[in-house]
């Protein structure tokens, strides 16, 4: 494996070590600029691709991923955390829980890559190697934010990281052609803006009795 | 071409008269149904569009069911007190949604079409809280937040898919015929998870009872009638790539069983009718996964007069909730005095829930037929049971909100013509079926 190969190998690992940080984080503004961090080096990964491979479509694809994602989504949701009020209450349990959740993903990214069947999806760009194991783990850690976490803005968060795993797949399996994957950034972005309007009247998401059974 | 561009186009161009957008988004919804005459004789089935005859049936639903809507709307948003959108907006946000089916219907392309289904999800949110209140503020967070979950899954879906092909394009990979490997069926597996969150497939259902009982009636419609139709065109279309049978009919068989059994215990009279598209949904998906003729022309016959019996259904509860103020069963009774809508609520629930002569029922006998044909007996016991518990508890609800009690409603005008009209479109449906194509059953 060469060196640039390497790289992108580390930092695939530190997304996940992210998406750890936001998923046991308590403070919400720590959380939208880590996912903003988390965004910036999904983008650094396509300028690696982008080099090595010579496709100048990971660099459009960085360049999106920058604009929208670090930039701009990362600006409206910030824009929404109370200026007095920047911190998290619902969430109290210690950071070891949620290292055990993270340790269950683990194990079941590694059992469907392993047993499932994943592990005959070669990677296009990495073949022979296990590297689709991070955008599973990133796809689980998603998930479990948006059902864990009670804060609109928190479940939010959880699905842009949701839609980065998913990105951060195609660039590993095979990139899709980039009109799509640039629609694909565009919902999201729209969907934060939708959650910005929401968000105005409905901050925090409990069971609702009229809404039951 | 020139067609499926004016379909996506007239809308938006109704939009651009904002002031009047009432007035131009009815005239424009009148505009795409005659333009649906020209349309059936030059389908697409390369380039930018594809549209064969099963593609057709969807925009023809999409399209009649939007009108409906925007007619009923007129007064059904005009008359709500709290409005969480002002009415431009409203009708500008119906003009978007309506645009983002007919894009996902129409596109020759699996990627395309996955962003139309997410477009909907974005163009439809805000829908739901014209009618604004705490409730469907809660109600709107939950179906973003699942079905864009949801769906999101899908793209795992579509990039396996290009992983398999090499290209997106339907009519390139359908005319490849059916290909066996694991990306491929990895693929079409995780779309009956992605895209059956949009479908109603039990257990990634649970924003589809929450939208449909807090969105205004004409919305409420438009989802029930035609939005998850289109998902559900959607992952047909991934599943003709190759067809999973066994999980699919599963899939569908345990959804409408757990449909029957929530229907059982309903008190929302909206959330009943929620819990009935869910059932309908996943009658059609088995249908479509027996992957026979019959059940193909079952799942179509289903859905396109389930589409204007639940819109019926529908506005009728929308007459029914401007009339008494509530959404409980055990709060509406007397229905019966005002014969006009109690003759469209018990029209509608007939429609829905497969009675004879509706379209509903054939539709319902063909794919019951289909799924023997295959010689799936469990999941035909287990179908028809379900068909009967759900038959006799939306049955029994609407009549105690018909025959129980007494009550002085009263409603009269162009809002209690259009159910009543959109169900006996739904028996015409069925009788015509009956008429033309007889030796098919």
């Amino acid at each position: 494996m060469n060196i640039v190969f390497t790289i992108i190998y580390l930092l695939a690992a530190l997304i996940v070590v992210t998406g750890f940080y936001i998923q046991s984080n308590k403070y919400l503004r720590s959380m939208v600029m880590t996912q903003a961090f988390q965004s910036l080096l999904i983008a650094i990964i396509a300028i690696f691709l982008g080099f090595e491979l010579k496709q100048y479509t990971f660099f459009i694809l960085a360049v999106l991923v920058i604009l929208l994602r670090s930039v701009l989504v990362t600006y409206f949701l910030a824009a929404k955390i109370p200026k007095n009020k920047n911190y998290l209450y619902e969430s109290r349990l210690p950071t070891t829980y949620y290292l055990l959740v993270d340790l269950a993903f683990i194990v079941i990214s590694i059992f469907i890559v392993y047993s499932i069947s994943f592990i005959h999806i070669v990677s296009r760009i990495f073949p022979a190697s296990n590297i689709i194991l991070f955008p599973l783990l990133l796809f689980f850690q998603g998930l479990f934010i948006i059902a864990s976490r009670r804060r609109t803005i928190a479940q939010i968060l959880g699905y842009i990281e949701e839609e980065n795993s998913l990105i951060l797949m195609g660039t590993f399996i095979l990139p899709v052609p980039i009109i799509i994957e640039s629609s694909v950034f565009l919902d999201v972005l729209i969907l934060v803006v939708i959650f910005s309007i929401i968000s105005i009247e409905k901050t925090e998401h409990k069971p609702v009795e009229e809404l039951r059974g | 071409m020139i067609y499926e561009i004016l379909i996506l186009i007239i809308p938006l161009i109704a939009m651009a008269f904002y002031k009047n957008i009432k007035i131009t988004s009815i005239i424009g919804a009148i505009i795409e149904l005659f333009l649906l005459i020209p349309l059936y004789f030059d389908l697409s089935n390369s380039g930018f569009f594809f549209i064969d005859h099963i593609t057709y049936i969807f925009i023809l639903m999409v399209s009649s069911i939007y009108l409906m809507s925007l007619l009923y709307s007129r007064k059904y948003i005009h008359n709500i007190g709290n409005k969480g959108i002002s009415e431009n907006v409203y009708y500008m946000l119906m003009g978007f949604f309506y645009v983002a089916m007919e894009f996902a219907l129409m596109v020759n392309n699996y990627g395309f079409m996955w962003v139309g289904i997410e477009t909907t999800t974005i163009s439809s949110a805000l829908l739901l809280i014209t009618e604004k209140s705490d409730i469907s503020l809660e109600a709107t967070w939950r179906y973003i937040i699942i079905v864009s979950a949801g769906v999101t899954f899908a793209f795992i879906s579509v990039i396996l898919i290009y992983y398999a092909f090499g290209t997106l394009t339907v009519t390139v990979i359908l005319s490849e015929g059916i290909r066996d490997s694991l990306a491929v069926r990895l693929a079409v597996g995780i779309a009956l998870v992605g895209f059956g969150t949009k479908v109603g497939v039990f257990p990634v259902h649970t924003w589809l009872p929450d939208a449909h009982s807090e969105a205004p009636a004409p919305v409420s419609a438009m989802f029930s009638g035609v939005l998850l139709p289109v998902a559900l065109y959607v992952l047909y279309r991934i599943y003709e790539i190759y067809p999973m049978r066994e999980i699919f009919i599963w899939a569908g068989t345990i959804s409408v069983l757990f449909a029957a059994i929530f229907l059982g215990y309903q008190r929302n009279y909206k959330r009943m009718f929620a819990y009935s598209t869910m059932e309908n949904m996943n009658i059609a998906l088995i249908g479509l996964s027996t992957f026979t003729f019959a059940g193909l022309v079952g799942s179509l016959l289903l859905l396109l007069s389930h589409s204007f019996g639940k819109a019926g259904a529908f506005y009728s509860s929308g007459n029914v909730y401007e009339m008494s103020g509530t959404k409980s069963i055990d709060g509406v009774g007397g229905l019966i005095r005002n014969k006009a809508s109690a003759a469209s609520m018990l029209l509608s629930s007939f429609a829905v829930t497969g009675t004879p002569p509706f379209g509903t029922f054939f539709g319902e006998f063909l794919i019951l037929y289909s799924v023997l044909s295959i010689h799936f007996y469990a999941q035909f016991g287990i179908i028809v049971l379900s068909l009967f518990l759900a038959f006799v508890s939306i049955n029994f609800n609407v009549s105690k909100m018909l025959f129980r009690g007494k009550s002085e409603y009263s409603q009269s005008g162009i809002n209690t013509i259009i159910p009543l009209i959109a169900a006996i479109i739904s028996i015409f449906i069925g009788i015509v079926f009956l008429v033309v194509y007889h030796e098919i059953l």
